[in-house]
């Protein structure tokens, strides 16, 4: 019973952010809209959708909550009752969340008070649907009643859904025939066999060949930026994946990669014009090298020292690009336009599909150098390092060297990013390095799964690819990540794809008692 | 003489942790040191295998001084040291802890067949190999932690209370592992609150007060000795 009311509470808690959120980004209003497009009623962007869809849209997150609290651990004798609780908590406590939003609000509407100003998402007759056409009290107290209600039949559902045998057999057939398949004779021959691993790697490679020409300059530059987050996600996963040091400022190394790039390749303020491959290079040494000076001091201590000096690293360059007295070496707030893109033999090659092929070829190498690093020694003593620095220490690992290395390494990465994105961009200014690019990749990394590969390419498409398609949400994005990452660490602490796939409990000590 | 360490003096700030302790270890020998908490033992030990630095006294090891050496070097040397608290890698598989053990060997082949030997010495760890070591009992992360640390082929172990938390027959289990391992070659300076045992195995012993050693003999001397029975072997 403790454990159903606390997840009841806990549930009702993050779903009751969730609720107010949606409410003040204006997406209560969209996802009736989406609502009513799956019964087939169209809702013109703007205008309110008509109050039954709006009761659905509520009702099924109401569902949703109830079935997170009935989750797993209350299996017991007799489930029912405890799930019940938990629902039942959930929901009073999601209701009472959005009661009292919506309380405010209608208060504040009925005064002829116009939130926009501030709230830009939250018009008028948004707040008159939150309310279902009510006044205040009454509006806030059904949105109490329905949260609840819906939340206690979503427990229920999920009990009953779960101890069904019926619907247990279904499941765990699927699932069986699902590992079958994959394991079955046939499968492993196929997937062993170098005519069919050829064959697939040949598929891929066409895509990767011909898609680029056929999508068109938006998708070109929308998975571009993808790319390029995906390359700096795989550079932040070596430091603070693999060797377990946080780094806050990790847009200084970008910016140093891309400001190195750009002064050596445009025609102001320096009028350098060096060769595309050269200025690379540099720019990517010259951010690795830019780490491994921050490092120098700092790795040798311990304690996360490396988040807090990156932070103030980026911060420094920001506002050292952005003043007067470096305007004659950076070009100051305006920028350096005009920067060059890449040449071979002569030729130069500065399409969106030119671009599109240098940043996935830039993706797949990093992508390679990950792989290999991942199964080195290097990259061993990296999670050694990481999991406990005194016994790495005491098995030979120089950890202050190995730390410096994964930092020198992330920041070069980083400058690589850097570089191509300026490239790409033809144009690079201090307000392309403000901290939110690090929180981005910060996040991406966190909810794909921090430590593993594939994780980066699935939080670099969730981050920055999704929201590019709902463009509605971009006003938004620090709250949308913010309450993601909340959302994240209480359903999948380790993210979506798990460095180690037999994970240890939360709450398990890592080791027999320390020293 | 394989190690001798000469009026080691090392602090943690104002506290004076040890306070000028000399002692020597024979080539073969297992030299127990013991005590009650907080005398200084795992300060020795860390204080040996370079994780802390003296401020005054000596380490030498086969007569060469590396009480400046940083830990990777003295790993290098042949001193390896298992830390206290059975101190594993918990996220890395057992495979992957032994691997990261041989982190100073080179020759892949050579790393697979000591891998092959602990699993032969501890039949435990084989069949749990490709589980990650977190989940394992204390027992088992206890021979986990020994296991890695003899695949650096140490020719000198360091072992900071091997028993500690254990039920009786584990630590019977573990205290004829090391009488084993002692055989087969190498020198063991053993830390230990459980006195009785340690004493039984060891072939000299130093008991350590508040940072210095307050008295020396063979095992089987202080085992006798009434004030090491009154304050370590329940005194009776
Ligand atoms: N990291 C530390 N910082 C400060 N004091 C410490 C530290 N580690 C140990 N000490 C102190 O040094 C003394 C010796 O500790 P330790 O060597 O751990 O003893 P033992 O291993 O014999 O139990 C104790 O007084 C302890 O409190
Ligand atoms: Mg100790």
């Amino acid at each position: 019973m403790k454990t159903a009311t606390r997840n009841g509470f806990q549930t009702g808690i993050t779903f009751g952010v969730i609720v107010v959120t949606m409410f003040l980004i204006g997406f209560t209003v969209i996802g009736a809209a989406l609502v009513a497009k799956i019964f087939g009623t169209s809702v013109s962007s703007g205008s309110i959708p008509p109050l039954p869809f709006f009761v659905i849209f509520i009702s099924l997150v109401g569902l949703w909550n109830g079935a997170t609290a009935a989750r797993r651990p209350l299996t017991g004798a007799d489930e029912f009752k405890p799930a019940l609780v938990a629902g039942l908590l959930a929901g009073l406590v999601t209701g009472i969340f959005s009661a009292v939003v919506a309380l405010v609000f209608g208060m504040l509407a009925a005064n002829k008070i116009d939130v926009r100003t501030y709230l830009v998402a939250i018009s008028p007759e948004s707040i008159k649907m939150y309310l279902f056409g009510q006044d205040a009290v009454t509006g806030s107290l059904l949105s109490l009643v329905l949260l609840t209600v819906s939340s206690v039949a979503g427990s229920a559902l999920a009990v009953t859904l779960r101890t069904n045998a019926k619907v247990r057999g279904f499941f765990q057939k699927a699932a069986e025939s699902y590992t079958n398949a994959i394991h079955s004779e046939r499968a492993i021959k196929l997937r062993n066999n170098p005519s069919a691993r050829y064959a697939f790697l040949a598929l891929v490679a066409a895509a990767l060949i011909i898609l680029p020409r056929t999508w068109g300059g938006y998708w070109n530059y929308v998975l571009g930026t993808v790319g390029i987050y995906i390359i700096l996600g795989l550079g932040l996963n070596i430091i603070t994946g693999w060797a377990g040091q946080l780094v806050i400022g990790y847009v200084a190394f970008f910016a140093v990669g891309a400001y190195t790039f750009a002064l050596l390749t445009a025609p102001a303020p320096h009028h350098l014009m060096w060769n595309f491959w050269l200025a690379l290079i540099l720019g990517v040494l010259a951010a690795g090298i830019s780490g491994l000076l921050i490092g120098l001091p700092i790795l040798n201590l311990r304690g996360d020292y490396l988040a807090i000096v990156t932070l103030g690293a980026a911060e420094i360059v920001r506002i050292l690009l952005k003043s007067d007295l470096m305007t004659p070496y950076t070009a100051g707030p305006r920028g350096i336009r005009d920067i060059g893109g890449p040449t071979l033999f002569g030729r130069s090659f500065t399409s969106d599909v030119d671009f599109m092929y240098l940043i996935i070829i830039a993706v797949l190498v990093v992508s390679f150098l990950a792989y290999r690093l991942q199964n080195s020694r290097t990259g061993k003593a990296w999670v050694a390092v990481n999991q406990d620095e005194t016994v790495a220490r005491a098995t030979g690992i120089n950890a202050y060297t190995s730390k410096l290395l994964a930092l020198a390494l992330s920041a070069a990465i980083a400058g690589l990013a850097g570089a191509l994105f300026a490239s790409r961009n033809q144009f690079t200014g201090p307000d392309d390095h403000q901290l939110m690019v690090a929180i981005n990749v910060i996040c991406l990394v966190i909810v794909g799964g921090i430590g593993n590969i594939p994780g980066v390419f699935l939080g670099a498409f969730a981050l920055k690819g999704l929201p590019e398609v709902l463009r509605e949400i971009e006003n938004y994005r620090m709250l949308v990540f913010g309450i993601l990452l909340i959302v994240m660490m209480r359903l999948r602490p380790e993210g979506f794809l798990p460095a180690k796939r037999p994970a240890l409990e939360k709450n398990t000590p890592p080791s027999g008692q320390e020293a | 003489m394989m190690l001798k360490i000469d009026n080691l003096n090392v602090h943690y700030g104002a506290i004076h942790a040890l306070q000028g302790i000399s002692f020597e270890l024979e080539k073969g020998e297992i030299v127990a040191l013991i005590g009650a908490n907080g005398a200084g033992k795992s300060t020795t030990l860390n204080t040996i295998s370079g994780i802390l630095r003296p401020r005054e006294g000596s380490v030498l090891f086969q007569g060469q001084p590396i009480h400046e050496m940083p830990p990777q070097e003295i790993v290098r040397k042949g001193i390896v040291h298992v830390p206290e608290g059975r101190k594993i890698f918990p996220r890395m598989t057992v495979w992957e802890n032994l691997e990261m053990g041989a982190y100073t060997q080179s020759d892949r082949a050579t790393i697979n067949r000591d891998i092959e030997s602990a699993f032969e010495r501890f039949s435990r760890l084989k069949e749990r190999r490709n589980q990650v070591s977190g989940t394992l009992s204390g027992g088992e992360q206890q021979m986990l932690a020994i296991a890695r640390g003899l695949m650096a082929h140490p020719t000198l172990l360091l072992l900071d209370e091997p028993s500690m938390g254990l039920s009786p027959i584990l630590v019977e289990q573990i205290f004829d592992i090391i009488q084993d391992i002692n055989e087969q070659g190498t020198s063991i300076l053993l830390v230990e609150q459980n006195a009785q045992m340690a004493l039984a195995i060891a072939d000299r012993a130093y008991v350590l007060e508040t940072g210095k050693i307050v008295m020396q003999g063979s095992g089987d001397e202080l085992l006798e000795n009434p004030s090491v029975i009154e304050a370590y072997l329940g005194g009776h």
